[in-house]
């Protein structure tokens, strides 16, 4: 196992590599610079910002210069947020974002996995239906809308919540975790409807309930486990996804986190906060993957990674 | 008895929201983030805002937007308008209580124009003796005509006659600099918080020269990127006033906030520029007419913007000195528009047979969408224009604008940097690096030249008849002047519409 991890982290170092690469060059071939505005600076004014950027150098002495800043973890300072580096946006804007997606996700698997199995129960019962399409819906309407009626519902009308701004408090975060996590529910709910249904069928749950097992047994010891696996790698993205933030709820709500730079950066050409939050989601990829690989073998005993090498 | 319960308990709630927002804090909308809060780096309008509740310069505006004394307690202009002393208030000081010096005053400038700082908007000192040298590297940043005569006078040499060189003291690029490492504050509030994405809190500075003055203890600026997020908090009370208003709501939002909904003109144009150096519309200032005369502005205004722009047939908006409301109004009925609009179609060498195709560009955003699809068709039904709409992310948008290689007509606009209607007619002077119409015309140029040598009452009549010029070459088509749209609670007291849409908390309270 320690093999293999080690393994599966060194084969993350070319991923990475490549990533950076790409993305390095891509956004520079982008039309347009960070220093385009409304009002075009006068060409000396240009030319001094550039120098102090470095951007008049030659691209490979950029692309190397920045490598090499990225090797020591600084991701250089925001071309359009001059009172800060990246490294400072990412510092403020990461716990917000992680705190919210971590919530989020929690919630969605508080309530996703029971509601799913439950309905897997009742398969093509009234109660399934009414679950499954209640989740068809909660997939089907995008967060830009269900935000607003959110913040219609409980912060204008009944006045309960904010209606947005961010503080660590049940109140402030209520709203946007919800909103978050209500897509989450309704997609955990269906794949483990799914999966469920599936492992019920299998012959070892028919031997088992053949032995007289009692059905709380079969379902809680060795169904739920196997009908787990295709919601933990739904899991692996999506953690990745959310943790780094969601422009839109993060708009609507005004709320501090990282999702909105990687909107906002790539539309400033803030070359270097682009940059730090590609790399920043790149990683967190990489590494939720693995730990999905890692949360498999523990789920499932046929899946052993180092034997095949033994 | 029980809808009393219910009206406590909704109360009770109410209130519990309501308390961050009361005693001495106003809750303001801010837009979008500051992209500094330097005084020689911001550019944005977000961050000038934030900076003139920081910092305070020579002369400073009241809350009608009038100037009025800053640090400097008096200041004497020389007969021929070359040199001005400031005469510096001893009570003026930082936020440690220490004093606010000429010297920080000459450091400030000095930096501001220095090559090494990159200040986008250095060019603002121009007017000052030396500042243009320095800004290109080729002079010492001593060689900047402005010196310190003793801790409290100033002495300022200019390049030529500036006669809005007041109105420039007030922006905050020139206010006084306390160095590199102090954070220090000149202005009524200092800075206690920042979260980058969130909110700007700032404190009362009790070192203030007018601190007793001062009718809020805390200002706490939100960040608030769209608009309508921003009303929305108005509406749960967490806001005291908001920066905008959505667009396309106007009648909705007269119906619900009645006196809070604040709508004044503001100097600012929203315009569509040719670009005179490509065809079709090389040499053709009859067919750029035509165009121009047949758009419906009230139309557009009313029904197609809606958010209480006012119809626009000149550059420069009313408000500025000089310029009074009816001086550009359009004498013809729209009929007669039409109608001569189609005659120059024709001299141009257009009809039904053989339309005119043309490209519309602009940068992505609703209100520019509707705007062209609207434009576009009053081009095709009074005169069969072919009209192709382009739109495109903002930082291309402005790349090719600039570089004037592919478009033909496109998306512009000028909001004002002072009250002077220079600094919107310099846009289109042959040697200007805005100049994205690409407009390289002597007469307008020999006008302007004409304007920048005269500091007496004649200047204005040199850039009226420079506008005069723009227009009847049609340059641009005019097409709305920008007003300033705020939700302001019935609560918060000083706040008064002017025309620079300044408004400096130290002039509001909470009732």
């Amino acid at each position: 196992m320690l093999k293999y991890s080690l393994k599966r982290l060194l084969s993350a170092v070319p991923t990475l590599f490549l990533l950076i690469t790409f993305a390095f060059f891509l956004i520079r071939i982008a039309p347009g610079g960070p220093f385009d505005s409304e009002r075009a600076l006068p060409p000396e004014i240009e030319a001094n910002l550039e120098a102090k950027y470095h951007l008049d150098e030659a691209l490979p002495l950029q692309y190397l210069r920045y490598m090499w800043q990225i090797a020591q973890l600084d991701f250089g300072p925001s071309f359009h947020y001059l009172d800060w580096t990246v490294n400072d946006l990412i510092a403020q804007g990461a716990p917000v974002s992680f705190a919210l997606g971590g919530l989020a996700l929690l919630l969605a698997l508080a309530i996703g996995v029971p509601i799913g199995a439950w309905a897997a129960l009742r398969q093509n019962r009234v109660a399934d239906y009414t679950v499954m399409s209640i989740a068809m819906i909660g997939i089907s309407i995008p967060n830009f809308v269900m935000a607003p009626l959110l913040i219609l519902l409980f912060a204008i009308t009944l006045g309960w919540l904010p209606a947005g701004g961010w503080a660590f408090t049940p109140s402030r975060m209520a709203l946007p975790v919800v909103t978050l996590a209500l897509p989450m529910i309704a997609y955990i709910a269906r794949i483990t409807r799914g999966a469920m249904i599936e492992v019920l069928r299998s012959s070892f749950i028919r031997t088992a309930r053949a032995k007289g097992m009692p059905e709380k047994t079969i379902l809680f010891q060795h169904a739920l486990k196997p009908a787990l696996l295709p919601v933990i790698s739904y899991l692996g993205p999506a953690a990745a996804a959310i943790l780094t933030g969601s422009v839109v709820v993060e708009r609507i709500f005004t709320i501090p986190g990282i999702g909105s730079y990687f909107v906002q950066g790539a539309l400033n050409r803030d070359y270097t906060l682009v940059m730090g939050v590609v790399i920043l989601y790149g990683v967190l990829i990489i590494l939720f993957n693995f730990l999905v690989d890692l949360v498999y073998a523990w789920l499932d005993p046929r899946i052993r990674y180092d034997e095949q090498e033994a | 008895m029980l809808n009393e319960f219910r009206f406590l308990t909704l109360l009770a709630v109410l209130l519990f929201w309501l308390v961050p927002v009361q005693g001495g804090t106003l809750h303001r909308g801010l837009g979008p983030e500051p992209d500094a809060l330097d005084i020689h780096l911001a550019q944005s309008l977000s961050a000038l805002n934030v900076l003139r509740d920081l910092h305070e310069g020579l002369v400073t505006l009241d809350a009608a937007g009038r100037l009025i004394p800053g640090v400097a307690r008096a200041w004497t202009v020389s007969d021929d308008g070359l040199v001005w002393t400031f005469d510096l208030d001893p009570a003026a000081r930082w936020s440690d209580g220490s004093a606010i010096e000429a010297g920080h005053f000459v450091a400030g400038w000095r930096r501001a124009v220095h090559p090494e700082t990159a200040a986008p908007m250095a060019g603002l000192l121009d007017a000052v003796a030396g500042a243009n040298r320095v800004r290109r590297g080729q002079a010492d940043s001593h060689a900047l005509a402005v010196r310190a005569e003793g801790p409290g006078r100033l002495i300022v040499e200019l390049e030529r006659p500036t006669p809005w060189f007041a109105e420039l003291l007030t922006h905050p690029l020139t206010f006084p600099w306390s160095g590199d490492q102090s954070r220090l504050y000149s202005g009524p509030f200092v800075l206690v918080e920042r979260v980058p994405g969130a909110r700007i809190r700032l404190a009362a500075n009790p070192h203030f020269r007018a601190a007793q003055a001062l009718g809020l203890d805390e200002v706490v600026w939100h960040v608030i990127e769209e608009p309508s997020v921003e009303l929305s908090r108005y509406r749960a009370d967490q806001l005291h006033i908001t920066e905008t208003i959505p667009p396309g709501r106007l009648q909705w939002m007269r119906e619900q906030f009645g006196e809070e909904l604040r709508i004044a003109p503001y100097l600012g144009t929203f315009f569509l520029a040719f670009n005179v150096a490509r065809e079709p519309f090389v040499q053709a200032p009859g067919l750029r007419r035509a165009l121009s005369l047949v758009i419906d502005r009230e139309l557009l205004t009313e029904r197609v913007l809606g958010s209480g722009e006012i119809p626009a047939w000149g550059l420069v908006p009313p408000g500025m000195p000089g310029w009074t409301e009816a001086s550009r109004a359009e004498p013809l009925t729209m009929n007669e528009r039409i109608a001569r609009a189609r005659e120059l179609y024709r001299q141009a060498g257009y009809d039904d047979r053989q339309p005119l195709r043309v490209e519309l560009r602009f940068n992505s955003s609703l209100t520019h969408r509707r705007m062209a699809v609207a434009v576009a068709a009053m081009w095709k039904q009074h005169l069969g224009v072919e009209t192709r709409l382009v739109n495109e992310e903002w930082k291309v948008f402005v790349a090719n604008r600039r570089q004037g290689r592919i478009t033909q007509v496109v998306r512009g606009g000028w909001i004002a940097d002072w009250r002077d209607a220079g600094n919107f007619l310099q846009l289109f002077q042959s040697d200007s690096p805005l100049n994205y119409t690409f407009f390289s015309d002597p007469v307008f140029d020999e006008r302007m030249a004409n304007a920048a040598q005269d500091d007496g009452p004649s200047r204005l009549d040199w850039l009226r008849s420079a506008e005069d010029r723009l227009l009847e070459q049609a340059v641009v088509i005019p097409l709305y002047y920008y007003v300033s749209r705020h939700l302001v609670k019935p609560e918060v007291r000083g706040f008064e519409d002017n025309a620079m849409d300044i408004h400096l908390s130290r002039w509001l309270s909470l009732q």
